[in-house]
């Protein structure tokens, strides 16, 4: 009898244990579907990246199967997503459905459903605005903040904007669209209250753009000036350019309009505002009588508005000569002054790659009464003597540096040469009035340029294209101390790592080379936002290329030749390279906004929900961390899981760790009591090494005070006192490249979960770390320090209280292997180092001895003090 | 980019409907030395073919029209010699051994690297040279 119920039990065992297997099992195929998917996504995601930086040649097609196959995977995650947590994120195909149909619209050339802002000001502007404002404003407003070359501060009159005001002609206000021409008025009346503001009743400056062309996205449709009289209430309208019977009325504000606030009929800024917005009704109606190139889509035009006050001198820069010019004969970067637009100005001939030396100019005779920059007036004796007709040059050497540097990076942003327009103003700040296609007549002709770059001398060769084309300048050796005002501008920046810190250098280097680091990284995002010709991963780049060698970069082919090939830059602005003026280009670039971008960065923060998800990387991301997190509370959230069959891991250790394989993470045919060198999972292995390792025991006895156990007790009685069950026991779930790990080492608690591969794209370590014994502030103390040695291998770690929530993702499998064997170090070093922990000094000296054993692969960033890292 | 791999320049004929394709493709050839002619319309390049001899003919294969298949059997009547390089974003088995069967020189799916098209080119330069450079010799 008593047989009988003991069989009876075992085989009521063993049920609940085919049961369990097959919950876990269906839990962790949800889980790996997940991880699958996503990292399949993030492949595709990472193959229209590099299409934009221009690595492969792709058409339509690609884009259209590709946005469909990103398209099928993101909603399998949601239903994966769901299937593992009970349908507790339903919200997520709500999400899916809007952007798989602003992606299909994106496809379908039909994009006014992307932004609908009938003004922004031009700093608000970035290039999700392009098929509003056009190209010009978007490369305008992409100017580096601390640049001495600056865009004129005003705003734009967008493609919807226009739209809008073009009913104020056609009777809109009466009629059922009377709504938005009252909201566009009210948003154009605001930002012009602040331009009025800021020039009280000077001059406005008014260019028309055409912003649709497939061939040609951006061409020039009228300059105006508006003139104000605020005492006659009286607004002057001239066209700058055009035609000679080119449109001057004057306009009188003599009815107030339909949509006007009390506050408008003040006067000042406020009548300003409002004959500004008249003025500008009327540009609008006259852009809107201008024909349209036959299409199947309305065309669209933006307005620039800015203020026009009097300058010191007007000038433009062309990026290339035109042919003609007299100081064309060599190739270079021209720039013009004059003191006003009709008068004799300067000209000079500029090298458009670092040091942008002057080659040539001509400077013009000064009239008589001309003021140079000593203050001495010119005579009127050159005007009868040639051989005198000489003056110091309007520009200085200083300036003509800074227009040429600020122009290659403008021509490098908009993908093809230009001119534009500049003002020097009388408080010595130049600005940027506009920017156009500078049609120069670029053709390779056969073999033009071939023998002279077939003459190029490769220095070394290897790596990832960041972003194709071709960049040259001296070498500059640069890390994540770099401070980005002391970098010379035109520079070929070389870094051992793409660290993200490098971000202020790429908008003044020529090109960007590291010796580690992937295509898919964070750095070679802004570098192809930047279009900065760049390399990731190129071996040895720093001992190659030393500092202040002359270099040119081809990051399309992935090749540094010595000393600068004047005959690759020619040919590089031939158009070969994809470019935003390709439609492709800008097509693909409307769509990788949303599905790139990643905008919740912290799962942890309240904002992290299903319904903020804006791109598809936020979907995956957030169901990615929605699944891992249901996994590392899977013990506790289904404590009916514990009847399992694992192995248990026998370690020279005082620690029971037991093994559950899913698949290829130990070697076949193992007994139940596990030896390490079984483990076949990459990432356990790795873990293990590091856990094991000498050097990350502790030496000295954990001195142990009263108040450290008081402290502790009612955590750790909590902990002592729970079920069996919802305690769990460390539980390594493992495949060949995976590691699910729940560890309680001593009073730490630890999850890891990683998956490390060859692929970059696909590897990635989420780790949590809490509890402790000890008063709070050494729990608090030995917190920072896990999150410093995590932050010094690039995780993206937060700390609250003792709790450590770390991410690693896209990382190389060398360097991740080497955060697995860190983190295993690391849990083993930290076992009761909170005791220990007495003092701040402490801390850093144990985060010393650390770093010198085990953050060497991560490089000086490892052995630096990172405690300001951690958010 | 290294330009001595080419030999003697090539007349290259490049057809495909989506101009960005041949946009990026031509100058890159014309670089290498090699003389080019773009189409985006099939007949217009069956025409071009029956008045003139190209070296290489790069095609997509999927067009209105003519399709890639169908320019490659012009190239061909027009000169035996003629090498043809089929290019497509519909890559299948079968369309692929539908063009070596016809005499395609090579097959690439679409997106491409320019490198894989260079290579391609620069295998057909070598069987032009003979047999010693195309063995690397």
């Amino acid at each position: 009898m008593r047989r009988w119920w003991r069989g009876l039990g075992a085989d009521r065992r063993t049920a609940r244990q085919e049961v369990d297997f097959w919950r876990l099992q269906a839990l962790f195929n949800n889980f790996k579907r997940i991880l699958s998917l996503n990292n399949a996504i993030l492949e595709d995601m990472a193959k229209m990246e590099r299409a934009l930086g221009g690595e492969y040649i792709f058409d339509r097609a690609f884009l259209e199967s590709s946005v469909s196959n990103i398209a099928h995977r993101v909603h399998h995650v949601v239903y994966s997503l769901n299937a593992l947590t009970g349908n507790r994120h339903v919200g997520l195909y709500d999400r899916y459905q809007d952007i798989r149909t602003l992606l299909d619209d994106i496809l379908a050339d039909n994009i006014r459903t992307l932004a609908d802002e009938a003004v922004l000001p031009l700093r608000a502007i970035g290039w999700e605005h392009e098929s509003l404002v056009g190209m010009d404003l978007v490369c305008l407003a992409a100017l580096p903040a601390s640049s001495r070359i600056v865009p004129m501060d005003g705003l734009a009159v967008t493609a919807e904007g226009i739209r809008a005001l073009e009913l104020a002609d056609a009777g809109g206000a009466d009629s059922d669209q009377g709504p938005r021409l009252a909201e566009a008025r009210s948003a154009l009346r605001e930002q012009l209250r602040r331009l009025a503001t800021a020039q009280p009743g000077g001059p406005v400056a008014v260019v028309a753009s055409r912003i649709d062309g497939d061939e040609s996205p951006l061409q020039e449709m009228g300059a105006f000036l508006l003139g104000l009289d605020l005492d006659r209430r009286e607004v002057s309208l001239v066209r700058q350019d055009g035609p000679a019977d080119a449109v001057a009325e004057r306009m009188v504000l003599a009815d107030p309009g339909p949509d006007r606030t009390e506050e408008e009929d003040g006067e000042g800024e406020c009548s300003a505002a409002e004959l500004l917005l008249h003025g500008l009704e009327r540009i609008a109606q006259l852009v809107g009588e201008t024909p349209a190139p036959a299409g199947p889509h309305p065309a669209k035009s933006a307005l620039f508005v800015h203020p026009q006050p009097p300058p010191m001198l007007t000038g433009t820069i062309r990026t290339r000569p035109l042919p003609g010019n007299p100081l064309a004969a060599e190739d270079g970067l021209m720039v013009e002054a004059a003191p006003f637009p009709e008068a004799p100005g300067d000209c000079f001939l500029l090298r458009r790659t670092h040091p942008f030396e002057l080659l040539r100019s001509h400077i013009a005779a000064r009239p008589a009464g001309h003021r140079f920059a000593d203050n001495r007036p010119a005579s009127a004796a050159s005007a009868e003597q040639p051989h005198l007709r000489r003056g110091s040059a309007l520009v200085e050497p200083g300036l003509l540096r800074d227009l040429a540097e600020t122009a290659m990076l403008l021509e490098r942003l908009f993908g093809a040469p230009l001119e534009i327009r500049w003002q020097l103003g009388s408080d010595g700040v130049c600005r940027l009035a506009r920017l156009l296609p500078l049609a120069c007549g670029l053709e390779p002709g056969p073999g033009q340029g071939a023998a002279e770059s077939g003459e190029a001398v490769p220095v070394c060769q290897g790596g990832q294209t960041g972003q194709s084309g071709v960049g040259a300048g001296p070498v500059v050796h640069v890390d994540e101390t770099t401070d980005p005002e002391t970098f010379v501008a035109g520079a070929v920046a070389v870094a051992r790592y793409a660290s993200p810190d490098l971000t202020p250098i790429l908008q003044r280097a020529a090109a960007l080379v590291t010796e580690f680091g992937s295509a898919a990284g964070h750095l070679a995002t802004v570098a192809r936002e930047l279009r900065l010709p760049s390399i990731f991963g190129l071996p040895d780049a720093l001992d190659l290329l030393p500092p202040g060698t002359e270099v040119t970069v081809d990051g399309g082919e992935t090749t540094i030749y010595g000393g600068i090939v004047e005959a690759m830059l020619r040919l590089d602005a031939m158009g070969m390279e994809l470019t935003p003026q390709d439609r492709e280009y800008r097509m693909l670039r409307r769509l990788l906004r949303f599905i790139l971008p990643l905008h919740l960065l912290y799962p942890q923060l309240p904002d992290c929900t299903a319904e903020n998800c804006r791109s598809f990387h936020d979907i995956i991301h957030f169901c990615h961390e929605r699944a891992v997190e249901e996994l590392a509370h899977f013990q506790e959230r289904r404590p009916g899981l514990d009847t399992l069959r694992t192995r248990l891991l026998e370690l020279d250790l005082p620690l029971d760790i037991r093994v559950l394989d899913v698949g290829g993470g130990i070697r076949p045919g193992s007994d139940l009591r596990l030896r390490p060198d079984r483990i076949e999972s990459a990432p356990f292995a790795a873990f293990l090494e590091g856990l094991t390792d000498p050097r990350a025991r502790n030496p000295e006895v954990p001195s142990l005070g009263l108040r450290d156990i008081l402290a502790g007790v009612p955590r750790s009685m909590g902990l002592l006192a729970a079920p069996v069950d919802a305690l769990g026991a460390n539980l390594a779930i493992v495949g060949g490249e995976y590691l699910n790990l729940s560890l309680r080492l001593g009073y730490h608690f630890s999850v890891i979960d990683a998956y490390l591969g060859e692929d970059a794209s696909r590897n990635h370590v989420y780790f949590r770390f809490v509890g402790g014994l000890a008063d709070p502030e050494r729990r608090g103390r030995r917190a920072r320090f896990v999150a410093q040695v995590l932050a010094a291998m690039e995780f993206k770690t937060s700390v609250k209280g003792d709790l450590v929530v770390a991410r690693l993702k896209l990382m190389e499998p060398d360097l991740l292997r080497a955060a697995l064997l860190a983190l295993g170090a690391l849990t083993a070093f930290t076992r009761q180092q909170d005791i220990n922990m007495r003092s701040e000094a402490d801390s850093a000296q144990r985060f010393a001895a650390f770093a010198a054993d085990f953050l060497l692969p991560f490089g000086a960033r490892g052995l630096r003090e990172a405690g300001d890292e951690v958010s | 980019m290294v330009t001595n791999e080419a030999a003697a320049p090539l007349r290259i004929l490049i057809l495909d409907d989506e101009p960005i394709v041949c946009k990026r493709l031509k100058p890159a050839f014309q670089k290498l030395g090699h003389t080019v002619e773009t189409f985006t319309d099939s007949g217009q390049a069956l025409a071009r073919l029956g008045e003139a001899v190209f070296d290489l003919v790069i095609t997509d294969l999927k067009m209105e029209g003519a399709d890639g298949l169908q320019i490659l059997n012009g190239a061909k009547a027009s000169s035996p010699a003629t090498q043809v390089i089929v290019i497509t974003g519909f890559a299948t088995l079968e369309t692929a051994k539908e063009s070596y069967r016809k005499g395609a020189f090579d097959f690439v799916a679409k997106p491409f690297k320019l490198r894989d098209i260079l290579d391609c080119v620069k295998r057909i330069e070598d069987r032009r040279r003979g047999p010693a450079a195309e063995s690397g010799q």
